[in-house]
């Protein structure tokens, strides 16, 4: 929609068009920003109240009654095990994005390019994959993992965390994959490379950026996930999206009460790195969360 | 490519089988194994012979169809909440005024609070409070009491459809960038309003677009099973140790199964409801193949 003189909008429809953006941005923001408030200890709902500001001999006091603290952050991030959560969450998704990684791009070129038979077999797999819910696999997983010693370590929550991220890694690698364009592998085939060859020298070098959103965005997921993490990890392979929950550096219990501002502290300082990230692969979120579909 | 091209091609390629070993490998680990095992204890009753009571078990469960149905509300609920903010953000940030890159980046960031955390924000005393306060003191409405159904069971849809609407956004954007300007600007020249040439020209098209039902599949999907929100409201109403109660989904239901000493851990039939969900999964993923097919069909 670039290419043509547009009309300019009016001065009173611009005001409703940034009207309406503000407002949503507002629905979109708001919540997060109280999130972030309420970890300080901060209530700004007297404010809404109407009264929320008295004057008491004639200088402005607040009813809320604010006594903004940064205790609950400085406790998560410098006492409490946030750090070694996100050492945990680093970890653990470094282990599970390199194995997804080495499963996924052989089977992602191989449905991009390689007419074998089987293809649609494997496909439909692999969806069925994204469609199956944790919890049908979830228990006897887990009476295995306690039984083998995989329970509450690095390695065996990064394997069971493939269930989040394994199609996905095939479906956007073979969607990458895809966009290369044909004439690429054709001047190749010209020139003599066998199809290994394409594979190796050509298509996994033109690959590259997108590998890296892959990675990113995998890496949201792992960061995000609960239901996995949760069930098969105990105090020390814990990641940040169950510490925020469970209480941070505590050990996991099915129902704990943590207090309302350490669990918005906590859930404020697992937001921000998500959405860097997030931010930093905007173009292609549309494509990682449409399984490679979206363009 | 000719016909013995394609053949020579075909008989050299079968070493390509080879890289889906380590897929396979990942594969028995963490899907085959524990769905064959699921199955196989699904059909074992407590002595240990094979029978179907676990089955029957199901059938007269009254907290399986209570949370059958309260993830069947949520779903439809959430999802059609969640494509129609989506849309709605759509069309602002289609809007022909300076910065609405800016206001697209903002509209992303509920889609970077993990689930888990999506029920802390609208949790009673977060937003809410802000908005019972403004609703109570400003507008004179009294207030809602936040442990009954009707409000809090909305509000969890409503933080489902908050979380994920911008997803929906994303994908309407990327499909109306993809239309061709020309049908646009013939709407304009005919006098169509903004706000017309969005409902008229672009929204039948994203609906209509292979693409966006298939997010809106996984949409379904993932809202079937949803867990983190229910799970953090249950903490907030006081169902923390009942099944059945209006909070419970099908996976809340089975976490609350595997981890209340108090239910005994009954693994035939946690195993046996895994079971039977399993259907409605392949039902799914065919759903999904079928408009993968579509998409593949109209790309050039």
């Amino acid at each position: 929609m670039n290419k043509t003189k547009k009309k300019p909008l009016s001065f009173d429809s611009r005001i409703v068009a940034y009207g309406s953006l503000v407002f949503a941005a507002l629905y979109s923001v708001w919540p997060i920003m109280v999130m972030g408030l309420e970890g300080y200890n901060v209530d700004l709902s007297p404010l809404f109240s109407g009264k929320g500001i008295r004057f008491v001999g004639g200088v402005p006091a607040y009813s809320g009654g604010i006594y903004p603290t940064p205790i609950h952050y400085l406790d998560a991030l410098f006492i409490g095990a946030f750090p070694r959560l996100l050492g945990n969450t680093l970890l653990i998704s470094a282990i599970s994005i390199a194995m997804a990684l080495a499963a996924g791009l052989g089977t992602a070129y191989m449905l991009a390019r390689i007419p074998v038979r089987g293809r649609g077999v494997l496909s439909y797999l692999l969806l069925a994959l994204r469609a199956v819910s944790p919890f049908l696999v979830i228990v006897p997983l887990y009476i295995y993992y306690t039984r083998n010693g995989l329970w509450d370590t690095y390695f065996g929550l990064a394997l069971a965390e493939e269930l989040t991220i394994l199609s996905v890694v095939v479906w956007m690698l073979r969607g990458f994959f895809a966009d290369i364009p044909r004439e690429v592998y054709d001047a190749a085939a010209v020139f003599g490379a066998s199809e290994g060859q394409i594979f190796r020298r050509v298509a996994l070098r033109m690959v590259i950026p997108g590998v890296i959103v892959t990675v990113v965005f995998s890496f949201i997921l792992i960061w995000n996930e609960f239901v996995i993490a949760d069930i098969l990890s105990g105090g020390a392979a814990k990641t940040v999206a169950v510490g925020v929950w469970s209480g941070l550096g505590e050990s996991v219990q099915a129902f704990k009460v943590v207090s309302p501002d350490d669990l918005n502290a906590g859930g404020f300082l697992a937001w921000v790195p998500a959405i860097a990230v997030m931010l930093a692969i905007r173009k292609y979120l549309a494509k990682g969360y449409s399984l490679g579909t979206a363009s | 490519m000719t016909e013995t091209k394609a053949k020579r091609r075909s008989e050299s390629i079968s070493y390509w089988y080879l890289f889906l070993i380590p897929l396979f490998a990942i594969l028995a680990v963490i899907e085959f194994y524990p769905l064959v095992e699921g199955i196989g204890d699904s059909f074992t009753n407590p002595n240990g012979a094979f029978s179907f009571s676990n089955y029957t078990m199901i059938f007269a469960d009254h907290a399986f169809w209570s949370a059958l149905l309260v993830s069947l509300a949520y779903t439809v609920g959430s999802t059609s909440l969640c494509v129609a903010v989506g849309l709605v953000l759509a069309f602002l940030v289609t809007q022909r005024v300076r910065g609405r890159g800016f206001f697209e980046a903002l509209y992303v960031f509920p889609l970077a609070v993990s689930p888990i955390v999506v029920g802390v924000v609208w949790a009673p005393g977060g937003v809410w409070d802000d908005i019972q306060t403004f609703t109570h003191f400003i507008l004179h409405i009294p207030y809602w009491n936040e442990l009954s159904v009707f409000f809090y069971f909305p509000v969890m849809i409503l933080s489902e459809a908050w979380e994920w609407g911008p997803l929906i956004m994303l994908v309407a954007l990327s499909i109306v960038n993809a239309q061709s300007p020309a049908v646009f600007e013939a709407a304009e020249v005919f006098g169509a309003t903004a706000w017309q040439r969005f409902r008229m020209v672009a929204v039948p098209s994203i609906l209509r677009s292979p693409v966006l039902q298939f997010v809106v599949v996984l949409r379904l999907i993932d809202a079937m099973r949803a867990f983190e929100i229910p799970l953090a409201w249950s903490n907030w109403v006081g169902f923390q140790t009942t099944i059945g109660s209006p909070v419970d989904t099908l996976s809340l239901y089975l976490y609350k199964l595997i981890f209340i000493p108090a239910y005994g851990f009954p693994l035939g039939l946690i195993t046996a409801v895994g079971v039977a969900l399993l259907g409605g999964t392949l039902v799914a993923a065919y759903a999904m193949m079928r408009l993968l097919q579509r998409v593949g069909a109209s790309r050039p």
